[in-house]
Parts: C-alpha cells; structure tokens; sequence
C-alpha cells in the first residue's frame, strides 16, 4: 500500500518481453489458467446444454478464485454470487422452458471456420501481451500514476473513513456513476416485466 | 432439477418434452435448509460491511437473493412465490432507488452537490453526534445497505420469478406453463405506480 510514496516513473518497455515468467508463474495459477481454459472450450462443445450451463459456472467459479488469488476479492465475490450462482439459476430456469433434440452426440461438431478465426482473434490480441506490465510490478504505469491510483490509495481512508478502497471510489468518489448504476438494475428489472407482458413478479 | 432431465432417447421423435421443473427431494431440501442461515447472514455481513472489508451492497444483495432462489428450488417455484408477495419484492426495488435518490438529492436542497455527504453535517452533526468526516462513511453505507442491497436483492428476486413464470400471452393459453402463471391485475396496479414514482423522481434530477 506505499505506492504512492513511490515517485519512480514508469518503465513499460523494461516489463515487456515475457511478463508472466518474469514474475514467475506458480503451479496454482497455472493449473487455474488450464481450468478456466478447459471449462471455456468444454461450454461451448458439449452439446447438451445443461452441461454446458454446469460447466460455465465451473469456469465462472475458477474465475472467481482466479480473481481473488490475485488480490481483487470485490471482483472475485462478484463473480461467484453473479456469474456461478444467479446467472446458472436462471439459466437453468430458462431452458427448462426450452426443449431439446434427441441426440447420440455428446459434442457439438466443431466449425473449423469459426475457430480459425477466434485463434485468429486470440493470435491477434497475444501479440499485444508484451505490452503489458508484468503481474504485481511496483513501476507499472497503474500503480505509480499519482494522480488516480496513488490519491485514492493515500487519502481515501482519511477522507472517507473506508478501509475499502474499492467501496470508496464506488459510493464517494464515483457515486454519481454507482447511482447510474443501480437505477440500471431497477430499469432491468422493470423491463423484463415489459418484456413478458406481465404487471407482477409474483403473485 | 438435474434428476428429472434422465427421460432423453425417445424413439419416436425428434425432440423430447422436459419433464415438471420440479421435483421433491429431501436431499436438496434439508441441505438447503442447513445452508440457507449461513448465506443469509454471509450476504448481510458482506453488505454491513461493505466500506471496512471486500465486498459491498451488489454483492450481499446478490447473497440474500440467492437464499430465495435456493428455497425455490428446494421447495419449489410456485409455493414460494405464494409464499413472497409482489408487494416485498417491488418496494424492495423501489425503496432503495428511493432511497438512494434521496441520500444524493437532499445534500443539493441543502446547498451541496449531489451526492455531497458532508452536507449533511450542519443540520446533522449536533443530533447525532458525529464528526464531519464521518457522515463520509456512514453515507457510504446508508448508500450500499439502503440503496444498491435492497435495489439488487429486489429485482434478482423479481427476475428469478418473471423467468419462472416466462412469457404468456394472455389471449392465447397454450397448455402447461400458462396454467402456473397467474395475471393479478389488482396486485400489480400499487406496485407499478410506486414503479413509476421512483423512476419519475430520478428523471427530474
């Protein structure tokens, strides 16, 4: 937490080349990379949805872990209480409602096409992978910006009283946004009433 | 749920019909039962303590949703929302943009900016006893608790229930999901009108 005491300037070109082994990648985060990796590629082949949706929310669950592992427990918490747990309830619920073909076939053929062009894609954005400061680097642009990261980090918690950053940039600093924000998810709910016609959640 | 998707490989058709979404099993209910004090009370901490550790109102108002859509599954759909009036899960919604509006529209009548919660402390301070800086943090919080927990907590219970009930049109009544869901116009009129209040509020700001 002294980054803002750190006056040193950024250097991305020496963070460039290989980011991930300059700092050294551990068995854990390997093998959740690979977790994450296979659950993805398993969601979109299974040809069964239902497996599919389980599998998503493995994946939306590694990377949740894969958040907090690397010091961002807001994101990572929102992740599992949105993305594997209210999301794959109300995915379940939609194609419960659906019906499916009877098939043999476990997985989807494959459209060689489509993944020549997301490698493609992958390719693409991999090249720019150098650019990026490596994982947790002291003189990464983002953390010696003294302007954004080092105000918020040195003075929220006398200015607000929040330990939290995090929760001191979202309801102080950038309320304005979060209260954009919430009337969004009141608007989301309402249009989903419009949506399906109906006047009441329950009833 | 999972156990009742086994009835797949029909020789005659295409396509298979899915079996009742629900199906009564003690396993998924006494776990449930287990589990649901604990969820409870992780997404109240979580929201309660929103400025001091991770986490905040989207979050614990995502937790204390999902204690509702886990006692739907356990004890089914349509019980539950017998069970939970409109009334609850719409004011939830409603009242946390009302309050929220609120908190960041008073700071402006009384000379600040939105969202100023220093504002408050000239007509507060002496009756609550608080520092200035404090009303920071303790406005913070009236935000996530009152405002983001109760808006999200409400319409994911709400989008959890339009979901099951899905889409009937109501002059057509196809057989079998238009049966368990019920159009109670008299239900809904206070709760739309208190819908558009709130929305109303925020666009004149």
């Amino acid at each position: 937490m002294s980054v803002a005491a750190t006056t040193t300037t950024a250097t991305p070109a020496v963070a460039g080349a290989l980011p991930l082994q300059s700092v050294g990648i551990t068995p854990v985060e390997a093998s959740l990379f690979a977790f994450v990796l296979i659950t993805a590629v398993l969601t979109a082949l299974f040809r069964d949805v239902l497996a599919s949706i389980v599998i998503f929310a493995a994946y939306s669950l590694g990377l949740a872990i894969i958040y907090t592992f690397y010091r961002a427990p807001d994101v990572g918490l929102t992740e599992a209480a949105i993305g594997a747990g209210v999301t794959t309830v109300f995915l379940l619920l939609t194609i419960a409602k659906t019906t499916r073909p009877a098939s043999d076939a476990r997985f989807e053929s494959i459209n060689w096409p489509a993944v020549g062009v997301c490698g493609l894609f992958v390719g693409v954005v991999a090249v720019t992978l150098p650019a990026f400061p490596a994982v947790g680097d002291p003189s990464s642009p983002i953390l010696t910006n003294a302007d954004v990261t080092g105000y918020y980090l040195s003075t929220a918690y006398d200015e607000t009283g929040a330990e939290n950053a995090v929760t001191a940039v979202l309801a102080a600093y950038r309320g304005f946004d979060t209260f954009g924000e919430a009337i969004v998810v009141f608007a989301a709910g309402i249009a989903s009433l419009l949506v399906l016609g109906r006047e009441v959640f329950t009833a | 749920m999972s156990s009742d998707r086994s009835a797949d490989g029909d020789a005659e058709g295409t396509i298979t019909r899915q079996r009742p979404i629900y199906t009564e099993s003690q396993v998924i209910m006494t776990t449930v039962k287990v589990v649901i004090p604990f969820v409870l009370t992780y997404g109240l901490f979580i929201t309660f303590h929103g400025t001091s550790s991770p986490g905040g109102g989207f979050q614990g108002g995502a937790l204390i949703a999902s204690v509702v859509l886990m006692i739907a599954f356990a004890f089914g759909i349509e019980s539950t929302r017998a069970w939970l009036s409109n009334t609850l899960v719409v004011g939830l919604g409603t009242v946390g943009v009302a309050i929220f509006a609120a908190i960041a529209l008073i700071p402006m009548a009384l000379g600040g900016d939105f969202l100023e919660y220093t504002a408050y402390y000239p007509v507060l301070g002496d009756t609550l006893g608080l520092k200035e800086y404090e009303f920071v943090k303790y406005g913070m919080e009236a935000v996530e608790i009152g405002g983001i927990a109760f808006i999200v907590s409400g319409v994911l219970m709400g989008l959890f229930f339009a979901l099951a009930a899905g889409f009937t049109p109501a002059d057509l009544d196809v057989t079998g999901a238009a049966s368990d869901a019920p159009t109670d116009e008299a239900v809904g009129d206070d709760a739309s009108n208190a819908a558009t209040d709130a929305t109303g509020e925020v666009d004149a700001e």
